[in-house]
């Protein structure tokens, strides 16, 4: 009953945090270069008139408060503006929800397997402390926390995409989401590989595969240094309990004792780490799109900055605002299960 | 042990004033200290008795201990080399600064016994701007990082030491920033603040946008320190003796919790170098500086046919972001509280 009291409470917790968000980005678009109303009109002459009128119906003659007020309710509704440059006359939630998928696929693959294989890892090299393999995967680690995401991509791209060929074919394919001259399957759930599986071509699902693996190998790389890191030092940490010397004293195998008593107990800063990680993964998304030419949400933030497109802008902060704060909720709820002590 | 150590206090008479005679206190000063610092077992004869109980109190060796680990010594050897290229570009790199920026012939050559590293878009040399580059990097992260530790200091203490609802609404408005993704927020903040200011983004709206984006890090993080530390009785001591409010929040709690500060001072130095090249890199930044990611930026589109231009300054990237965190590592280990009794 106090989990449940507990997830409440966060719930609570981040409303006014949600308020905030939608405030400084009302405060942000309204500095924003770029006239939304002039990208409004048709091309050629001015027409002056127009642009009053136009100006007049969007609502950007009223007095701030009125404009806030507005701008609260026509989030909650769900009417987040109109594209104006990208993609014009289409609304921004469809935008977004039409470039979702493609980031999601990537981040999705990347946490998955960055979590996965990094506590593993992690409790590897915390058992082995010093010995090789430990070295090994601290100089690693260590390396991986420093790269800039963009500089692995193209070294790999440069690499396995160019240097290292067989039969004058590359390896990896350096950039895109698929191969040109095939087409989509037809959209069902959104995400390409669900709906490859779903039409029954299965090589689609392959090609898609095959062209995810660059980009999610860069991205889970440097989300997996730190969680490797964090794992080693809070798993180091456990150990020198003395319920650990216990377990030992008792006669449990060793590899019960980190099972069974250390792990869970190593895993609660790990978790926060996974969480933050989310929040780099969405600027990772940003910066590997851009390398691997992969249209997604970060190629579109990119693109509403340059074409001045502050509806999109706008939505599209918010978006990543909302999701990294659904992350650190879904982060503090595995915190609450983890450790009892923390929902009493 | 106290008598041995009165009796040992020796006076000495205090010798004339001059040149000589101050150079000759130092010099000898300078070598004990070092005897001391440097000679594990070494015990100085005159210690009074003031410098005996600071010495038993706080050892000064904790410094040497960083240097047990290699990689400590290999992360203090980078940031004096990206110092060194920092500090002293018109000495180190083979051309002018003019050059670096000039339109000369031969884009996109190979490396070649004029330039060692090959040549980059107009025809400059890589050398000369990876030197150029590490100037830029420090410059922007130096004071962004200087100003965010400053400004998030004292309203992390502020509010950590009034409580109630003056920490309710500085902990709401930090989490509110700290709601977004760091990258995102700055480039939104950069591409508002040139805008506002009438121009393109300058590398002084980087500095300010980064700045201000790093003060709701470091109140969090002292925000804890300071809960536990307000609750400590010489807190109490020191307010029944009168001292005022600011007095005791900057005088007796902020030497006590400044530690992780230092430590995390380090790791951001290596985080704001990062983030400025994703930035540049991206193209948000200033074009018209020499940056690192602005190079990466450039040669991307020539990566088949001439990879130097972008993979040498991604390797520098890796090389200055490796040796801050490698000090900050060897940082927090040095400090590490548990370690003190070895």
């Amino acid at each position: 009953m106090s989990l449940l009291k507990y997830i409440f409470k966060r719930l609570l917790a981040a409303i006014p945090v949600i308020f905030g968000v939608m405030t400084l980005t009302f405060i942000l678009s309204r500095f924003m270069p770029g006239d939304p109303v002039l990208a409004y009109l048709p091309e050629g002459k001015i027409d002056w008139d127009l642009y009053e009128q136009l100006k007049r119906n969007m609502g950007l003659y009223d007095p701030l408060h009125i404009q806030y007020f507005r701008y609260l309710g026509d989030i909650f509704v769900g009417n987040w503006g109109v594209s104006q440059s990208i993609a014009r006359g289409m609304p921004v939630w469809t935008l977004i929800m039409l470039k979702l998928p493609r980031t999601a696929d990537i981040a999705l693959f990347s946490i998955i397997i960055a979590a996965a294989v990094g506590i593993k890892t992690g409790i590897i090299s915390a058992s082995h402390r010093n010995k090789g393999r430990d070295t090994v995967l601290r100089g690693i680690t260590l390396v991986g926390v420093a790269l800039p995401v963009f500089f692995l991509g193209m070294l790999l791209q440069y690499t396995l995409g160019y240097l290292i060929r067989i039969d004058g074919v590359a390896i990896f394919p350096s950039t895109g989401f698929k191969t040109i001259i095939y087409t989509d399957p037809p959209a069902v759930t959104g995400f390409r590989i669900i709906d490859a599986l779903i039409s029954g071509q299965f090589y689609m699902v392959t090609d898609y595969l095959y062209h995810l693996v660059l980009p999610v190998f860069c991205l889970s790389f440097i989300s997996l240094a730190s969680i490797v890191r964090q794992t080693r030092s809070s798993m180091l940490e456990v150990l020198e309990q003395d319920y650990i010397r216990t377990a030992r004293a008792k006669g449990c195998k060793e590899k019960d004792v980190i099972n069974t008593h250390a792990k869970k107990n190593a895993m609660i800063p790990t978790v926060t780490i996974i969480g933050l990680g989310f929040g780099s993964l969405l600027t990772g998304a940003v910066l590997t799109e851009t390398t691997f030419g992969l249209a997604g949400m970060g190629q579109l933030l990119i693109d509403a900055i340059s074409n001045s497109d502050y509806w999109v802008l706008n939505g599209l902060v918010f978006f990543f605002a909302l999701v990294f704060i659904s992350i650190n909720l879904i982060t503090d709820v595995l915190y609450g299960i983890l450790d009892p002590r923390i929902r009493y | 042990m106290q008598e041995e150590i009165v009796s040992k206090t020796k006076f000495e008479e205090e010798p004339e004033s001059s040149v000589w005679g101050n150079f000759y206190k130092v010099v000898k000063w300078t070598a004990t200290n070092l005897k001391f610092l440097f000679v594990p077992a070494s015990r100085l004869d005159d210690l009074t008795i003031r410098e005996f109980n600071y010495e038993r109190n706080r050892s000064k060796r904790k410094f040497i201990r960083r240097f047990k680990s290699v990689l400590t010594i290999v992360g203090i050897l980078l940031v004096f080399f990206i110092a060194t290229l920092a500090v002293f570009p018109h000495w180190l790199a083979p051309y002018t600064f003019a050059d670096a920026n000039a339109v000369l012939t031969g884009s996109w050559g190979p490396p070649s016994d004029l330039n060692l590293l090959g040549k980059t878009k107009f025809g400059r040399d890589v050398l000369t701007r990876l030197i150029f580059g590490a100037r830029t990097s420090l410059t922007v992260a130096l004071p962004a990082i200087a100003f965010s530790v400053v400004f998030g200091v004292m309203v992390g203490v502020i509010a950590a030491y009034y409580g109630g609802w003056v920490d309710a609404v500085i902990m709401r408005i930090i989490d509110i920033f700290l709601a977004f993704p760091s990258l995102i927020l700055a480039l939104v903040f950069v591409v508002v603040l040139g805008n506002a200011f009438g121009t393109g983004p300058k590398i002084d709206y980087i500095m300010l946008a980064w700045g201000i984006l790093g003060i709701p890090y470091y109140s969090r993080l002292i925000r804890g320190n300071v809960l536990q530390a307000k609750e400590l009785p010489y807190i109490q001591a020191a307010r029944v003796a009168g001292a005022g409010n600011g007095r005791i929040m900057f005088k007796h709690i902020l030497p006590n919790v400044i530690q992780p500060i230092i430590i995390s001072v380090t790791f951001d130095i290596g985080g704001v170098i990062l983030s400025l090249a994703g930035l540049s890199f991206l193209g948000f930044s200033d074009t018209r500086m020499i940056d690192w990611g602005n190079e990466i930026a450039e040669g991307r589109q020539y990566l088949y046919i001439a990879p130097w231009a972008s993979l040498w300054p991604g390797l520098l990237i890796l090389l200055a972001v490796l040796g801050f965190m490698l000090l900050g590592d060897g940082l927090r280990d040095a400090l590490d509280p548990r370690l003190k009794n070895l």
